[in-house]
C-alpha cells in the first residue's frame, strides 16, 4: 500500500450541478491530449441539418436560459439523436435538436455546444491538471438531479429516473447510515438552512442530525474534526443570508458559473488549510450534464451487476421501461489529495455515482453485503492516492 | 497563484423564476412539512411561489421546522426518560420505606 493511502482517514465529496465534461473541461485536451475533451471534427446537427461544432463561447450566466432539458426523454434524444429503433447506438447527436425543442430558435439551440475556455475556469481546470481528472465518470442515470444524487447516497435510485419523491427500500441503507451503524462518522453539509439539501424526504426528514451547514464544514476543517465521510452541497439559490445576500454556487443553469468556481476554491482551500490535509481526499464531481453537450457515448452497465430496479414505461416518458442498464452523460470529476500525482488522467476505467458509496464502503467498512450488485461492482477510486511522498507543490487559490 | 473568481453583483437575482430543481426541492419539503406536527406547519402556499427568493424563504422555514420538530421530540424523549427514571427511583424508595415500616412493625 502506498504511504498516501496509509494516511487516508477522511473522504470529502463535493457534488455540483448540471454541467457536462466537455462544457467545463473539454478545453484541456489542448493542454494535455490525454484528457478526452474537445477535438476537431466533433459536431451536432441543428434542425436545418447544418453541423454545429463545439466552440469556446460559453458564458458564465444568461446563455443557457431556459435551463436545458435534462429529463429522461430529452436525454434519450441527446444521446441517440432521435433514433428510437431497437438496435440503436448512442451517437451524442441530439443535443442541439433537444435544446431547439424548448424555444424553436435555431441560433439559440446552438449554444448548447458551447464550452468554457481554460482561462475562464481557473479553479476547476487547475485542479484537473494538478490532480487526477477522470476521463470516464458518468452520471448514473440519463436523467435529472434527484435520481442521480440518490446514487451518490444509496448506490441506487430505487427505480426512479426523475425528480419524484422516493423512499428507501430495505435492505439498502444510505452510506451515512452504513457508516454510523458501524461506529464510523459521516455527515452531509448543506450550504445553509435556506439552501438546504436535495435529500429531503429520507435523510433530512428522518435524520436531520446527519446534517451540518457549510460554516460548520469550514469550522470542522479548521479544527481538524471532519467526520470520516463528508458530502458537501453547494448553495442552490440566490437568497438573503445572515451576512447579506448569498449567490447560488451550484452552477445549475442559469446560476453564475464563477460563483461555483469560487465555492469549489473555498472547499479546496478549507481542506488544504486543514490539519487533516495529509489525511483527506476530496472528490469534486457534478451530478449530471444538465442537457449540455458531451461527445462520449455513455456505456451500458454490466448485465452481471444489475441495479435490480426497473422504471416503468410511464415513468421514463418514452413508452418503454428502463432497467438501469445504461449510464448517463459524462460529467467532470476530479480527485484531489497531496498524495495524487500531478497531471493524473484516469483512463480506461468507468466510474459513476455508485462509485462514491462503493469507495466509501470499501475503504471504511470493508465487505458489506446489503447493497445492489451494481454498487458492489462499481469501480472505486482511492487507489489513485498512489504517492509515497506527500506533495508540497499543490496549488493555492488566492 | 490562481485567483479565485468573484462573480459580479449582478449575478444575484432573487426574482429569478424558480427552476425545476428548486420546484422539486419545495415539493419534497412540502411532503415533509405535511408530516410535521401542525404547530410546525408554515402558512405558505407552495403553488404561489414564483421566485427564487420566495422559494428560499419556504425552504428555510421548513428545514428549520424539521430540525425544531426533531429537537422537540428528542427533548420529550429525554424528559420521559428522566421522569421514568425518577418514577422508578420513587417506587424503589417507596418499597424500601414499606419494607422498613414492616420490619419496624414486627419489632414493636
Amino acid at each position: 500500500m502506498a504511504t498516501g493511502l496509509d494516511q487516508l482517514k477522511h473522504i470529502v465529496v463535493l457534488m455540483m450541478e448540471n454541467r457536462s465534461f466537455d462544457h467545463m473541461l473539454g478545453s484541456l485536451t489542448a493542454v494535455n491530449p490525454q484528457i478526452d475533451g474537445i477535438t476537431a471534427g466533433l459536431s451536432n446537427p441543428d434542425t436545418t441539418g447544418a453541423m454545429v461544432p463545439p466552440q469556446p463561447l460559453a458564458e458564465f450566466q444568461g446563455q443557457l436560459d431556459p435551463d436545458p432539458d435534462h429529463h429522461f426523454p430529452a436525454v434519450d434524444l441527446q444521446i441517440f439523436g432521435g433514433d428510437t429503433s431497437p438496435g440503436r447506438q448512442a451517437n451524442m447527436q441530439g443535443f442541439v435538436k433537444s435544446y431547439f425543442n424548448q424555444q424553436r430558435d435555431v441560433g439559440h439551440s446552438q449554444k448548447i455546444m458551447y464550452y468554457f475556455a481554460q482561462n475562464q475556469l481557473p479553479v476547476l481546470t487547475t485542479l484537473a491538471l494538478e490532480f487526477a481528472v477522470f476521463n470516464r465518470w458518468f452520471a448514473s442515470i440519463p436523467g435529472p438531479t434527484i435520481c442521480n444524487r440518490a446514487f451518490a447516497h444509496y448506490g441506487t435510485s430505487f427505480g426512479q429516473v426523475g425528480m419524484n419523491v422516493f423512499y428507501v427500500m430495505e435492505p439498502y441503507k444510505s452510506i451515512y447510515d452504513r457508516m454510523i451503524a458501524a461506529g464510523h462518522t459521516a455527515k452531509i453539509y448543506y450550504y445553509d438552512t435556506t439552501s438546504s439539501t436535495m435529500e429531503v424526504v429520507n435523510l433530512l426528514q428522518n435524520e436531520p442530525k446527519l446534517f451540518g451547514t457549510y460554516q460548520q464544514f469550514l469550522s470542522d476543517c479548521a479544527s481538524g474534526s471532519l467526520p470520516e465521510y463528508s458530502f458537501v452541497e453547494p448553495n442552490y439559490s440566490d437568497h438573503d443570508g445572515d451576512d447579506g445576500e448569498e449567490v447560488a454556487s451550484d452552477q445549475h443553469p442559469d446560476h453564475n458559473v464563477q460563483a461555483g468556481e469560487a465555492f469549489i476554491a473555498s472547499v479546496y482551500n478549507a481542506v488544504k488549510q486543514s490539519p487533516l490535509w495529509p489525511n483527506t481526499a476530496l472528490l469534486v464531481v457534478y451530478d449530471e450534464h444538465g442537457g449540455i453537450y458531451d461527445h462520449v457515448p455513455p456505456p451500458n452497465c454490466s448485465p452481471n451487476a444489475p441495479d435490480g430496479f426497473t422504471a416503468s414505461a410511464n415513468d421514463t416518458g418514452l413508452g418503454v421501461p428502463f432497467a438501469f442498464d445504461r449510464l448517463g452523460v459524462r460529467v467532470p470529476a476530479i480527485l484531489i489529495s497531496p498524495w495524487v500525482p500531478s497531471g493524473t488522467v484516469v483512463s480506461g476505467r468507468v466510474f459513476e455515482h455508485a462509485s462514491i458509496p462503493a469507495t466509501v464502503t470499501k475503504f471504511f467498512l470493508g465487505s458489506y453485503a446489503q447493497r445492489t450488485a451494481r454498487e458492489a461492482a462499481a469501480d472505486t477510486f482511492v487507489d489513485l492516492i498512489s504517492l509515497d511522498v506527500m506533495r508540497q507543490d499543490c496549488p493555492d487559490f488566492g | 497563484m490562481p485567483t479565485k473568481p468573484t462573480p459580479p453583483q449582478s449575478a444575484i437575482n432573487k426574482d429569478r423564476p424558480v427552476n425545476t430543481l428548486l420546484k422539486m426541492q419545495m415539493e419534497h419539503l412540502h411532503v415533509a412539512e405535511k408530516r410535521l406536527p401542525l404547530r410546525h406547519h408554515t402558512d405558505i402556499y407552495v403553488n404561489a411561489i414564483k421566485t427564487e427568493g420566495e422559494a428560499a424563504e419556504y425552504i428555510r422555514r421548513v428545514t428549520e421546522a424539521i430540525h425544531a420538530a426533531h429537537a422537540e421530540a428528542a427533548a420529550k424523549r429525554a424528559r420521559k426518560g428522566v421522569i421514568s427514571i425518577a418514577a422508578e427511583a420513587d417506587e424503589g424508595a417507596e418499597r424500601k420505606r414499606g419494607k422498613k415500616k414492616g420490619k419496624d412493625k414486627g419489632k414493636s
